[in-house]
């Protein structure tokens, strides 16, 4: 279909959306394209580059562009830094579009209005979108639009990004613009030709005209916040958030990890049964289904914590948190804007240590990138929740708190101390500079189911993509060095023993026997550098090969009978830091332009790792008299 | 008792104060103008202003038109002030 469009239209026009932060511009362009869009980075920066197609009423074709946010077209970003130049026709690569939608928070018009008068400088084509129309009219806000229209000199309309259909008059005024030939923008300069003392008045003027409060509803964000912010009542919410959420991974998963292990476990007998006694038996069950469903296993509990992350962003609480948490980040020498590139590492250190690149010191931006995989990852979960369910019993603490529960958070916590501890070494050296912060407040809003969904579901697609490539291959690379060659006449360990996995996992032992770890979780952590969730995995293969050979037997049990408990809570402190995640390091080799910051994270994390399992292990055997 | 407007900076405001700006100092750090960006946030001149919440020792809130927007000690200082 799109194919025979392409003769009727000469050519497709590009619109551009643009605006302030918070003011709802993903979500319409998420309502125009649908699932039309592509995703990737603009040349040379990794700044998300969201592109997509839609067909008006009319059945044009239209190319839009989702640009990052902005405040002003007077950079002070990387970001913003982006808008600008695409938005000035600047940037090599990317087409000037040839319409700028730009969109506006309807409920907050004296900040947005202001950016519109600044975009209006460089002569574009352009169309304003007053989105959240219906927020702004249940608060009593009357906007008239014909006048606003009228003193903006360019077309206005309504939408409700987040309702089916809201974006009808939009598409309607696209309709009726003729994209004829490209207009080119005025300088950039031209955006300075008035100061901001004077647009500011510019924008009160206007909004004089053509806006009227008729009712004053309260401000329910402004009593959320009295509470949310409280010196007191915040930080305890903020902690008791944390809590509940490590505890609903543990005890909301239960019932679906039962049935994907009970599902893998069949599988494993299933296949067992078809294939007989083998080689392929062998690779199929033990390497395959054993490897790849001990991790698959953890789907739930993944899902659980990204369920609470992307729910405390929608609703609008995370930069409460940044609020709140700001001072312990000052007090290190952290800007106020590493918490979100920290935040970002709790999911994956690798969209961490590239939103760094939003910190304008260049010694902020490293000791920031430094710290950032201390920050629990999503790919410790599996290893910290297979640990946690053989080592720590299912008890009741301080009366109502989940034993794993508060373990698990003691983690995370460790993680986090410690990157503020390293934080505070790297910056004891250097000047100390106060950082801006000027971070935005938005006003609370009810979540969105259709968003929430989309969004965890993107992450389980995240997770299987990495189960069925990265996890998959390296179960089978695993098999093969575990394999091979088999056990000698007369052996009387399993075949493993002897392999070639067995034979590095046995020299390893030397130096991690200290830390009371044995050849089995040696071998677990070489293929494990990979990526973190791979040695469990890698576990479930070593044990399917090593041990009883019952198919379908359970990790956990497993290592539970036959590791010390020193050992198993050795291995949760080695987790903490130990930078078992190749592409991080790559990460940083390229974000800071040279593999020197890679070694020198590889260095202090393997160092702190080591240490770290050292004192656990002793410590715990001294207490448990072993 | 004087009834001459007390003269002061933001940071100097409690939870709850309102206040209108009266000017802002010049600071420019590591490539962000933050007196330029404090303006077109809408701290000009003549703006009323009110403090939400702050941490102690830590960062305020404040309200300025329809937003609330986070400020560093050291941001909120450079925000001259006329208490109400």
């Amino acid at each position: 279909m799109a194919v025979m469009e392409q003769h009727t239209a000469a050519r497709t026009p590009l619109v551009a959306l643009l605006g302030n932060p918070n003011c709802g511009k993903t979500a319409l362009f998420n309502r125009l394209t649908g699932s039309r869009q592509k995703v990737a980075n603009y040349a040379g920066v990794t700044i998300e580059r969201k592109e997509g197609s839609f067909k008006s009423p009319a059945g044009r074709n239209f190319r839009v562009l989702d640009l990052p946010g902005a405040y002003s077209l007077n950079a002070q970003t990387p970001d913003e830094g982006i808008t600008r130049d695409v938005v000035a026709g600047l940037r090599a690569g990317e087409t000037a579009p040839d319409a700028i939608l730009c969109v506006v928070n309807a409920t907050n018009l004296r900040l947005n209005l202001r950016l519109v008068l600044e975009l209006k400088r460089l002569g574009l084509p352009m169309v304003l979108t007053l989105n959240m129309v219906d927020v702004a009219k249940k608060r009593g806000i009357e906007i008239d639009t014909a006048k606003l229209s009228q003193e903006l000199g360019m077309p206005v309309v309504e939408t409700v990004a987040i309702q089916s259909g809201g974006e009808k008059a939009l598409l309607a005024e696209l309709d009726r613009m003729a994209f004829t030939a490209p207009v080119k923008a005025n300088p950039l300069s031209a955006i300075d030709a008035v100061p901001v003392e004077e647009t500011q008045r510019e924008v009160r003027r206007i909004l004089a005209a053509a806006v009227s409060t008729t009712k004053d509803t309260g401000n329910l964000t402004e009593k959320v916040d009295n509470v949310v912010l409280h010196p007191v009542a915040g930080p305890i919410i903020l902690a008791a958030l944390m809590f509940l959420i490590f505890q609903a991974v543990f005890s909301w998963a239960g019932t679906p990890m039962d049935l994907i292990e009970a599902g893998v476990g069949a599988l494993g007998e299933f296949v067992g049964d078809l294939l007989g006694d083998g080689l392929l038996h062998s690779l199929i069950v033990d390497g395959i289904i054993a490897g790849v469903g001990s991790v698959l296993v953890f789907l739930p509990q993944i899902l659980i914590l990204f369920f609470f992350i992307l729910l405390l962003e929608d609703v609008g609480y995370l930069p409460r948190a940044a609020f709140l948490l700001d001072r312990i980040m000052g007090s290190v020498g952290l800007s106020g804007r590493a918490f979100l590139p920290l935040l970002s590492s709790f999911a994956c250190a690798i969209p961490g240590v590239m939103a760094a690149r939003t910190i304008q010191n260049p010694r902020d931006r490293l000791v920031t990138i430094m710290i950032a995989p201390l920050m629990t990852c999503s790919a410790r979960l599996p290893v910290y929740a297979l640990l946690i369910a053989a080592f720590i019993p299912d008890q009741t603490v301080a009366g109502f708190l989940n034993l794993k529960g508060v373990v698990l958070f003691i983690l995370y916590m460790a993680g986090i101390l410690s990157a503020m501890a390293v934080a505070w070494l790297m910056k004891r050296r250097s000047e100390f500079k106060q950082q801006a912060l000027m971070l935005e407040l938005p006003a609370y809003h009810w979540p969105q189911p259709g968003a929430l969904f989309s969004g965890l579901w993107e992450r389980a697609k995240i997770f299987l993509m990495r189960v069925g490539t990265l996890i998959l291959t390296m179960m089978i690379l695993l098999w093969l060095l575990s394999s091979f060659p088999g056990a000698p006449e007369g052996a009387t360990q399993p075949p493993i023993y002897y392999s070639v996995a067995g034979i590095i996992g046995r020299g390893l032992e030397v130096i991690l026997a200290p830390i009371g770890f044995n050849w089995q979780i040696a071998i677990a952590l070489v293929p494990g550098m990979a990526a973190r969730e791979v040695a469990v995995g890698a576990l479930g293969t070593v044990y399917a090969l090593s041990g009883g050979d019952e198919v379908g037997d359970l990790l956990a049990p497993m290592i539970a009978e036959s590791w010390s408990l020193a050992t198993g809570l050795a291995l949760l402190a080695w987790y903490v830091y130990a930078p078992h995640c190749l592409p991080t390091l790559a990460t940083v080799a390229r974000e800071t332009g040279s593999r020197k910051y890679a070694w020198i994270m590889a260095g202090y994390m393997f160092g702190l790792a080591y240490v770290a399992a050292f004192i656990v292990y002793r410590v715990t055997l001294a207490v448990t008299g072993a | 008792m004087t009834l001459a407007p007390a003269l002061s900076t933001l940071d100097s405001l409690k939870a709850g104060q309102s206040a209108t700006v009266v000017e802002l100092a010049p600071h420019a750090q590591g490539g962000i103008d933050i007196q330029r960006r404090l303006m077109e946030l809408g701290f000009v001149p003549g703006e009323r202003i009110r403090v939400l919440k702050r941490v102690l020792k830590g960062p305020l809130a404040v309200k300025v038109g329809e937003s609330t927007f986070a400020l560093r000690r050291f941001e909120a200082a450079l925000v001259s002030i006329k208490v109400d």
